[in-house]
């Protein structure tokens, strides 16, 4: 017996095996545990193919059923002759819960629906009614210019936080830009090493020297250039790919000749 | 002064259509100098009235607080006239959630994932945001898990007067067990018998 079912539409593993049981007709006290295994093993193995976040409470339920399946075929008769409660017992009540309160939802929702069809109306002003009229009318022309002055204020620092939004959105947009342009350089100059001062533009302000740099430390972190230095201050040295693991970076107070 | 019954209900009305939300009668009762019980009988009656005499508004009480809505069948006129917004409806996993909590409240997380089988926890923040279910407290338990009960607007959204007029669920469960078969019918299992002392 084989169907297609969107999983998506269970909310839940005691939603599929409802849906297992109703579905086979079986009768919830008396489960064929070892076919809606099989069944709800199916379904977990098309639920990990799509590696659904909820998975591991499918696979809890689903542990659940092998460990009945495996049950049900012990004998049930104690050591002592008495017959040992049925082991399905337990998970048919947890399924009786389930279904209780899905039913349950299934009436809050129609009532949900009728509910939808009655309109109220929102809470107006009542200040008419309170005894207490427009009380900016009892304002004196100090306090409206206070008030209106706030106002143009409270505008100013809003567009000035719009203003610093969108420069920071530039700037992404300016590393990614200034990495091509590195890129290009090195391109241009058909070489495979330069210095940092050679990556400048002409007449590159420190905001420009700043954005360099910060595009080649990217650049380092995607492993796409390698840089060094011979000694703290001297001349950067950029290479074009990746070290490989094997070129030393940055060395402090070291002797190494970039050149 | 005081005022007959007549006069009180028709004071009443008037505040139901000023005050627009649901004004709770202890409110109302106050502001007229009237008993708290005596206040809510009043508005009861007004809800009568006007169902009895088919108004198109009807009073709708929501835990003890009335206001006037529309009638439910005039709900295609309104859309022909004004095309009303509602918002989108609630998820078949938040229905089952707050399903939970109403009959089960006060209920902690923890026992809504059990009967769920799944984790409720995303569910039930929004269900708070929606502002249908609130933390009713602590339970005395490891942990001191938060419990969850409805809310107002809980009985509101769904047009309940209060919890009592939720649909009875344990019926259906009664349904269920009285289709339980007998114990000694057991298809599936293989019964084996050890040193042959069963009949």
């Amino acid at each position: 017996m084989t169907y297609k079912v969107r999983l998506e539409v269970f909310e839940g593993p005691f939603d599929l095996l409802v849906y297992l049981i109703e579905s086979a007709e079986m009768n919830i006290y008396d489960i064929q545990i070892s076919e809606i295994t099989r069944q709800y093993l199916e379904y977990m193995a098309e639920i990990s193919s799509r590696n659904l976040e909820s998975s591991g409470e499918f696979m809890v339920l689903a542990a659940v059923l092998i460990e009945l399946k495996s049950r049900m075929l012990l004998p049930r008769v104690r050591p002592d002759g008495g017959v040992e409660e049925d082991p399905r017992k337990e998970l048919v009540q947890k399924i009786l819960e389930y279904k209780k309160f899905k039913r349950a939802a299934a009436l809050l929702q129609e009532q949900e629906e009728w509910a939808m069809l009655v309109f109220e109306k929102p809470q107006e002003d009542l200040q008419p009614f309170t005894g207490e009229p427009d009380v900016y009318l009892k304002m004196d022309i100090g306090q409206f210019v206070h008030a209106f002055r706030m106002f143009l204020s409270r505008q100013e620092r809003i567009e000035e936080v719009r203003r610093r939004y969108e420069r920071v959105e530039r700037q992404r947009a300016t590393t990614e830009q200034k990495i091509d342009h590195i890129k290009g350089v090195f391109a241009a100059r058909r070489a495979k090493r330069l210095k940092f001062g050679e990556l400048l533009e002409d007449g590159a302000d420190r905001y420009d020297k700043a954005l360099t740099f910060v595009a080649l430390l990217e650049m380092v972190r995607n492993r796409t250039a390698s840089v060094w230095q011979g000694r703290s201050f001297s001349e950067i040295v950029v290479e074009m790919g990746a070290g490989g693991g094997r070129r030393r970076p940055v060395r402090a107070g070291g002797s190494f000749d970039a050149e | 002064m005081t005022l007959n019954d007549r006069e009180f209900k028709s004071a009443f009305e008037s505040m139901m259509f000023i005050w627009g939300e649901p004004l709770d009668a202890r409110t109302a009762a106050e502001a007229v100098g009237l008993g708290a019980d005596e206040a809510y009988g009043l508005f009861k009656e007004i809800q009568r009235e006007y169902d009895e005499s088919g108004r198109g508004l009807a009073v709708r009480e929501i835990g003890g607080a009335f206001q006037f809505v529309t009638r439910v069948e005039n709900f295609d006129y309104l859309r022909r006239l004004c095309t009303p917004v509602k918002e989108k409806r609630l998820s078949q996993a938040a229905l089952e959630t707050l399903a939970i909590i109403a009959y089960r409240q006060p209920v902690t997380k923890g026992e809504i994932d059990v009967i769920r089988g799944v984790k409720s926890e995303r569910i039930i923040e929004g269900l708070a945001k929606k502002e249908l279910v609130e933390e009713k407290g602590r339970a005395d338990a490891v942990g001191k898990p938060i419990l969850y009960g409805t809310t107002a607007g809980f009985l509101r959204y769904f047009g309940f007067e209060s919890l009592a007029e939720l649909p009875e669920i344990d019926d259906i469960e009664d349904a269920l067990r009285s289709a339980e078969p007998d114990a000694t019918d057991e298809p599936e299992q293989i019964s084996l018998s050890l040193g042959g002392t069963d009949e």
